[in-house]
């Protein structure tokens, strides 16, 4: 229901939009999605999505893979957190899509790059946030663990773990956006598929429905990306939901 | 069990208590009351061994891991149901202990709750049932119940005592409810930060009527006189 109330809210604004420009550079919604339809029915628009998709993905997993027990270690023991949260917070604020060209020679110009990117991206935010979020850990549960004998697999896995969980989810829902953004750059150098490369080869070629039907996907991918998070984020983290 | 000798035990800026000895025998159960920031908690955090003391020994029969001890607070993992509070850091051979304790302690049916969905008395139980399933020999009880209203309290001492007669096990209470102390203690002591100020037995602490008994009145009488305050 919610959903549904953002979307006819934007759909009226795009209607409007539309309706006061009156040219091809805005075509209607519901022309936009028509073709939308279509074009996953029978062209190779789904391929599109589904390339963005797995390199989103991907760039996920590989920064949570990093980020985590960075995150984890700064957290908890202060003096490798004087080490790490500088180089964190010198590295946090640079712009790295400006480092696609220099990624593209590195780990060349298919996936890899671009997988890289969103990962690196997403890997600040998350480490920044995982570090805190077991800093944050109340004194007393660790004390708790420690009058009741846990091992240090326990504190991790019965303590530490669940306490970052929410942590983590947050960070990912938000870089999912700014995850889009760069994917959508880096998929106008040297790509054949992805919702970036359809919509930037849309508008070279002024086919602005198309364009248009690249954007509406960008967007609901990002809606997907932000449900499945949620959806997932209830399952793992019951008492969320509470 | 427990002995206790000339233990100090010294925080960054201030002295949390000093001179202190004590040698509990099996069973026993001792009631520790003193006025606030004598030591009384520093004291049993130190014979759960969370925190060095300074000076002194403390020297408990099957070392640390045959203690217990229950928090002032309840201190269950918001993340984790009733029944994984209760079986933290234990295996699944537990599982059938804790149940049987939940379920005396009436609280068989909130099992897979969490705690966010118990109250106040519920969630203690929680907290006690958690530090019972350890079969600790000896249970330290932090002003467990100070958190509860009257009617909650009573109950609960009175299941708490219950299961450590029953069971035989050792315990070491700190409270600051004179009442509480000597309904639970077999044993009652008066702490301040330089050591024990006074010691009593309490011969009727195992008497069913014990809280209109006249010895009651009288112990309370004396333990206010040496306390000279608001413990």
């Amino acid at each position: 229901m919610k959903y549904l109330r953002g979307t006819s809210i934007v759909l009226v604004l795009w209607y409007a939009l539309a309706w006061v420009l009156a040219s091809p550079i805005v075509p209607f919604p519901h022309l936009v999605l028509v073709h939308l339809v279509k074009s996953l029915g029978e062209g190779k628009t789904y391929l599109h999505l589904l390339f963005s998709l797995y390199r989103i993905i991907m760039g996920m997993m590989l920064a949570l893979f990093f980020a985590i027990p960075t995150g984890m270690v700064a957290g908890r023991f202060k003096a490798l957190d004087q080490v790490v949260s500088p180089v964190l917070y010198l590295l946090y604020p640079l712009p790295k899509i400006a480092f696609l060209p220099i990624f593209m020679v590195l780990f060349g110009i298919g996936d890899l790059s671009k997988i890289i990117l969103i990962a690196v991206i997403i890997f600040f935010p998350a480490a920044v946030t995982i570090r805190d979020g077991v800093k944050e850990i109340p004194l007393q549960f660790l004390e708790l663990a420690r009058a009741y004998h846990l091992k240090p697999r326990q504190i991790l896995k019965d303590i530490l773990w669940p306490a970052i969980l929410p942590r983590i989810f947050s960070s990912l829902r938000i870089t999912v956006g700014i995850s889009l953004s760069v994917l959508f750059i880096s998929e106008n150098y040297a790509a054949t598929y992805g919702l970036g490369y359809y919509i930037m080869n849309s508008w070279i070629m002024a086919y602005y429905i198309g364009m248009y039907s690249g954007i509406v996907l960008l967007s609901l991918l990002g809606l997907g990306l932000y449900i499945v998070i949620d959806g997932v984020e209830r399952l793992v983290v019951p008492q969320s939901a509470l | 069990m427990l002995t206790i000798s000339h233990a100090r035990l010294d925080y960054p800026k201030h002295k949390a208590f000093d001179n202190f000895t004590l040698a509990v025998k099996p069973g026993e159960m001792v009631s520790i009351i003193g006025k606030s920031g004598c030591g009384k908690t520093s004291l049993l955090y130190a014979i759960a061994g969370l925190l060095p003391l300074s000076k002194g020994t403390v020297s408990l029969t099957g070392g640390a891991e045959a203690c217990s001890i229950m928090f002032q607070q309840d201190r269950l993992l918001p993340w984790k149901t009733v029944l994984g509070n209760v079986l933290l850091g234990l295996t699944k051979e537990s599982v059938g202990q804790a149940e049987m304790l939940l379920d005396r302690m009436g609280l068989y049916g909130h099992m897979k709750k969490y705690p966010q969905q118990l109250s106040g008395g519920e969630k203690q139980r929680v907290a006690l049932v958690r530090s019972l399933v350890r079969n600790p020999r000896l249970l330290l009880l932090d002003e467990p119940l100070a958190a509860l209203d009257e009617q909650n309290r009573e109950l609960l001492q009175q299941e708490i005592k219950e299961f450590v007669v029953t069971k035989g096990i050792t315990m070491v209470m700190v409270t600051h409810s004179i009442q509480e102390a000597i309904f639970m203690g077999s044993r009652i002591l008066v702490m301040e930060s330089d050591g024990i100020r006074f010691e009593t037995e309490n011969p009727y602490h195992k008497a069913g009527d014990l809280r209109s008994r006249n010895e009651f009145f009288a112990l309370e009488k004396v333990l206010r006189a040496q306390l000279g305050g608001p413990a």
